[in-house]
Formats: C-alpha cells, sequence, structure tokens
C-alpha cells in the first residue's frame, strides 16, 4: 500500500455526514458518520453560537491495483450546527471512535429545569 | 429547543446538496444507494473489498465466503434517549459481492480502520495467471 496523495480541497466532492442527535438527562449527544476520517483529518470549530465540523477522508492509495466498482471515495465532510446558551461551552467533548464522531454537549448548570411556583391571586 | 435543527431553516443547505449531488462526479454515483457502500478491487493475486461500516465493531460483523460470493453481515446498533434526529442508518445490515474467481478461503483477512473494513481475499493459484517459457529450438 502505497502513502497517502493530498489533494487540493475543494477539488473533493462533499458531504453532509450523517448525524444523530439525542437527548439524555445530562446534555445532548451528537453522532457523526465519518468514515475514513483521521484525526488529524477533523476540525471543530465553535464561534459563538456556531458549531462547526468539517473533515476529510483520504482513502490510502494502492499501487497496481485495478478498480472493478466504486461507491464511495475520498471526500470532505461539513456541517454546522447552531447551539443556545443552555448548553455549557466550556466542557463540550469530542471524541472519534470507529469512523464516528461523538460529541457531547453538556446542559449548562443554569439551564436545568426549575419548577416555577404559581401563585394564586387574592382579590 | 437548544438545537437549531428545524427544517424550515435549512433552504441553503438543501440548495447545497442539490448541487453537490449534480455536479458529482459520475464514478461514484451509486453512493447511498445501498447499504453499506462498497468498493472492489483487484491486482494479480488478491481481491480487496473495504466497506464504510462507521460506529461498527468488528465483532458484529460477519463475513462469510460461500461458493462465488462474499457476504457481509452485521448490525449497527443505536443508542436510547429522546431522538432530535436520526439519519444514520441502525439495524441489520448485509450485502453480497458475487466473484468471478476461486479464493483460497483459509488465507481470507479482514481489518477495520476508521470505520472502514477491509478484506483482503487471495485468489486460488489456478486462478493467477502465469506466464509459460517456449523454448526455441
Amino acid at each position: 500500500m502505497s502513502g497517502e496523495v493530498k489533494k487540493n480541497s475543494g477539488s473533493l466532492p462533499r458531504f453532509s455526514p450523517n448525524t444523530d442527535i439525542i437527548e439524555k438527562e445530562d446534555g445532548f449527544h451528537i453522532y457523526m458518520d465519518m468514515p475514513g476520517v483521521q484525526k488529524e483529518d477533523l476540525v471543530i470549530d465553535l464561534k459563538e453560537n456556531d458549531l462547526a465540523i468539517s473533515a476529510r477522508a483520504v482513502y490510502p492509495r494502492m499501487e497496481k491495483v485495478s478498480n472493478v466498482h466504486l461507491e464511495f471515495g475520498d471526500c470532505e465532510y461539513s456541517r454546522s450546527f447552531t447551539i443556545s446558551d443552555v448548553v455549557d461551552r466550556e466542557n463540550i467533548k469530542a471524541t472519534l471512535k470507529n469512523g464516528v464522531l461523538e460529541m457531547f454537549l453538556p446542559k449548562a448548570a443554569k439551564a436545568k429545569p426549575r419548577k416555577i411556583e404559581i401563585e394564586v391571586a387574592q382579590d | 429547543m437548544v438545537i437549531d435543527f428545524s427544517s424550515f431553516y435549512n433552504l441553503p443547505r438543501q440548495l447545497d446538496r442539490f448541487f453537490d449531488e449534480a455536479w458529482r462526479p459520475s464514478m461514484i454515483s451509486q453512493r447511498r444507494n445501498a447499504y453499506p457502500p462498497v468498493n472492489i478491487s483487484e491486482d494479480k493475486s488478491n481481491i480487496y473489498v473495504f466497506s464504510e461500516v462507521p460506529g461498527v465493531d468488528i465483532e458484529d460483523v460477519d463475513i462469510t465466503l460461500s461458493d462465488g460470493s462474499l457476504v457481509i453481515k452485521g448490525n449497527r446498533k443505536h443508542g436510547t434517549g429522546n431522538y432530535y434526529r436520526q439519519e444514520r442508518p441502525a439495524g441489520l445490515f448485509q450485502r453480497i459481492v458475487n466473484l468471478n474467481v476461486p479464493i483460497q478461503a483459509d488465507g481470507v483477512k479482514a481489518r477495520m480502520k476508521d470505520g472502514v473494513l477491509e478484506i483482503t481475499m487471495p485468489k486460488a493459484d489456478e486462478a493467477i495467471p502465469r506466464k509459460i517459457s517456449i523454448k526455441a529450438e
């Protein structure tokens, strides 16, 4: 197997990765399918309310091989989300495992549900 | 609501996607039509099958080789909780790759890296082309 060939970005097909968003008690979990992406090729950017994820998957080139049938190839993934103040920005965690990016967005303490007492108005 | 996932505000992305699909290289035309996507290539002595199965452990993949075909079977589990968005396919999947050459079954190797399954199948001896030297008299 030969080394990877770096290509100019922009020439690769772009995809919006399949994403699951799950709310659990502790916060939000985002799962994104990014097969072929290595940690070094993944960029997560948080600017104010915008969480932008982009990555590049470059598959290793093989020498003296003829391709019989292709359904996937080198590509770029990009997607962004808008998050609100309920998320504790300081503690967002991201892990990349088995081609899946998992992001954990904990809820900020002040956003934990608070019960509001309703007073009965007296005439 | 915390995360803006409403489809009402998604128009720019949908337009992007439309143009992406239109300008996509024709070679990768079958992407996303079948799950999981499969690439097949070969050289003189091996057949290589690659498949994108992100989030699946190699223990959950079942690869069987029967006469003339390779079957990739597996199960993608999904998490529990309140789903706000679910786009990642989950559940059982299976793909069959037809092989037109005999394979040395005991030499088949499979590994998983970054969510890509890689299967290397050595061709059986009788399938490898051989040069026959001709002696001049």
